[in-house]
């Protein structure tokens, strides 16, 4: 049991790390992307490789898989960006074509769809991280420190103009800001922060294989950050955590096993959809609003209290 | 050797479809100053604005800057070049408070000034528009007038030779009025050159060091206030025939 939920929760520190980078996209830059997968893949693939050839340390694989994830980011936004806005959702979902088809294709490099299997567990200085509760720490801290670093981001000059381009992009123009550098810099940055993630997971399953880096999964990040919700740093982390453990959660409930997985992906889907019909604004929000009808019922009940004393 | 004149603008046209909005239009604007450009509704004022900062790309003609072609330039580099511009629409972040607003005008100068020298340049903006007590408040949260302020603290945190204002004026009450007047003026006095979209007559008058009448994309005049309101033809243009007799 400890192992699984062990396992769980370096899963789900990957998703915070995956959900958050695409936030900084989606959330704050306004640009939809279909293909965060492929940034996650291009770190794992980048980070497998050099363990396996090079050297397991974190203090290479890491820092190549985020060079990596940056340059794809590059390759994607470039061109895709100077393309209207709207069309970069497409632009995106052409990429992450192409690059399942590389992922899957190119063999003498990816091991095609049987993957690269045996990566060596990852090490820093003379420590070796083998245990489910090495990994743990490690998809923790990297979490923790993906986190830190966007808030910083978003609170920087950088960040503010981010949230101005998203609010009114001519306005932004007209001071002297290129909103294409700026979404480059935007996807750039996401991409680095998700090859950490596929880093991580390279080493945490020993093997990397394209399925987990498929359209699936980009659009599995995306539905993360908007039930979540968008443009705060706590709505991904929610998002991320919800789509992660709802369906281990599922697994407990006393159902016939053959009709089990079934009947979690019903239930899964139709929570997600009335989740998005009756709360837009993400799981966010829902707690707001629960936080705030706490709050008046505590007023409602102070109150008489007070009238009366 | 500097040019006497910060924009010049030569045979500029422009079209949209089969209509010819602008129409081979020179017009030179001195530095310092407050010109006005005046005009019925459709008379093209706010495209020149668009052509001018690069937001539209003109057909034919060039824009020059000090002497500097920037015709074509996309609208940040334009910006960069010295001029900065204010929308009829106002277009704040709506999302961002006050002071980000007006930071962010501060902040496309960084690398010539430090993050304390940028707040500081906010915040004397905030405070010569009358804004620095909203500081901390969402733009999306201020009333018209507010907002009106706060896109004029945003043009004056740019420190650009050249201010477009398109309709600033518009919507105010007397007393606001009045304050956006002295800003105007004190911003000429430190030698900046404004240009401004008003449909408000008695502020042109009250403001303008020259007004330039644009009808269908056409510069018909240019002169003191005095010299244009005199001429009755543009009156009639103005307000429709009745106004001339």
């Amino acid at each position: 049991m400890i192992p699984y939920a062990e396992s769980l929760l370096i899963f789900t520190s990957l998703a915070v790390i995956l959900a958050s980078s695409l936030n900084l996209m989606l959330g704050y830059g306004g640009m939809f992307s279909a293909a965060h997968a492929v940034f996650y893949g291009i770190g794992a693939y980048t980070a497998s490789l050099l363990a396996l050839h090079v050297n397991s340390s974190i203090l290479l694989c890491v820092p190549a898989a985020m060079i990596a994830g940056g340059v794809a980011g590059a390759l994607l936004a470039v061109p895709a960006l100077r393309v209207k806005e709207e069309y970069f959702v497409v632009a995106s979902l052409g990429f992450q074509v192409i690059a399942s088809t590389v992922f899957n294709q190119w063999v003498a490099v990816t091991g095609g769809i049987g993957g690269l299997t045996g990566i060596p567990p990852a090490s820093f200085m003379s420590i070796q991280v083998d245990s489910y509760g090495g990994y743990l720490v490690l998809a923790l801290l990297c979490a923790a420190g993906v986190l830190i670093a966007l808030k910083l981001l978003v609170r920087s000059e950088f960040g503010r103009a981010l949230r101005a381009l998203r609010d009114d992009e001519a306005a932004l123009q007209a001071l002297g800001r290129d909103p294409v550098r700026l979404r480059v810099a935007t996807v750039v940055i996401a991409a680095m922060l998700a090859a950490i993630a596929g880093a991580i997971y390279a080493y945490f399953t020993s093997f990397v294989n394209p399925e987990s880096f498929s359209l699936d999964e980009s659009i599995l990040i995306m539905v993360m950050v908007i039930i979540g919700g968008t443009g705060t740093l706590t709505g991904p982390v929610l998002g991320a955590v919800f789509i992660t453990t709802f369906p281990a959660l599922l697994s407990f409930v006393q159902i016939p096993s053959t009709i089990l997985g079934p009947t979690q992906r019903v239930v899964y889907g139709a929570v997600i959809t009335l989740l998005m019909i009756y709360e837009p604004e993400g799981l966010l929000g829902f707690l707001r609003r629960i936080s705030r009808v706490a709050s008046f019922s505590a007023l409602r009940r102070w109150q008489p209290s007070t009238s009366s004393s | 050797m500097a040019t006497e004149h910060i924009l010049e603008l030569t045979g500029l046209s422009k079209s949209f479809g089969g209509n010819r909005v602008i129409t081979a239009l020179d017009l030179a604007i001195s530095r310092g100053g407050v010109t006005s450009l005046v005009g019925p509704n459709g008379a093209g004022k706010t495209t020149l604005f668009d052509l001018v900062t690069g937001f539209l790309t003109p057909d034919a003609g060039r824009v020059r800057l000090l002497g500097r072609d920037i015709t074509g330039k996309p609208p940040h580099l334009v910006a960069r070049a010295g001029i900065v511009r204010t929308f009829q629409s106002l277009r704040l972040f709506s999302s961002l408070t006050v002071l980000e607003n007006v930071l962010l005008a501060a902040d496309s100068e960084a690398g010539m000034r430090s993050s304390s020298e940028r707040h500081e340049s906010a915040r004397v903006a905030m405070e010569r528009a009358g804004v620095a007590g909203l500081a901390d408040v969402r733009a999306a949260d201020l009333s018209f007038a507010e907002q009106k302020f706060v896109s004029l603290a945003r043009a004056i945190a740019k420190p650009a030779g050249l201010m477009l204002l398109d309709e600033p004026a518009s919507g105010l009450d007397g007393p606001s009025l009045r304050r956006f007047h002295a800003i105007v003026r004190a911003l000429v006095d430190e030698g900046r050159t404004v240009l401004l979209i008003e449909h408000n007559l008695d502020i042109v008058r009250q403001i303008s060091d020259r007004v330039a009448f644009l009808n269908n994309g056409r510069l018909l005049a240019h002169g003191t206030p005095d010299e244009i309101f005199a001429m009755e033809e543009l009156a009639a243009l103005y307000f429709g025939d009745d106004a001339a007799t």
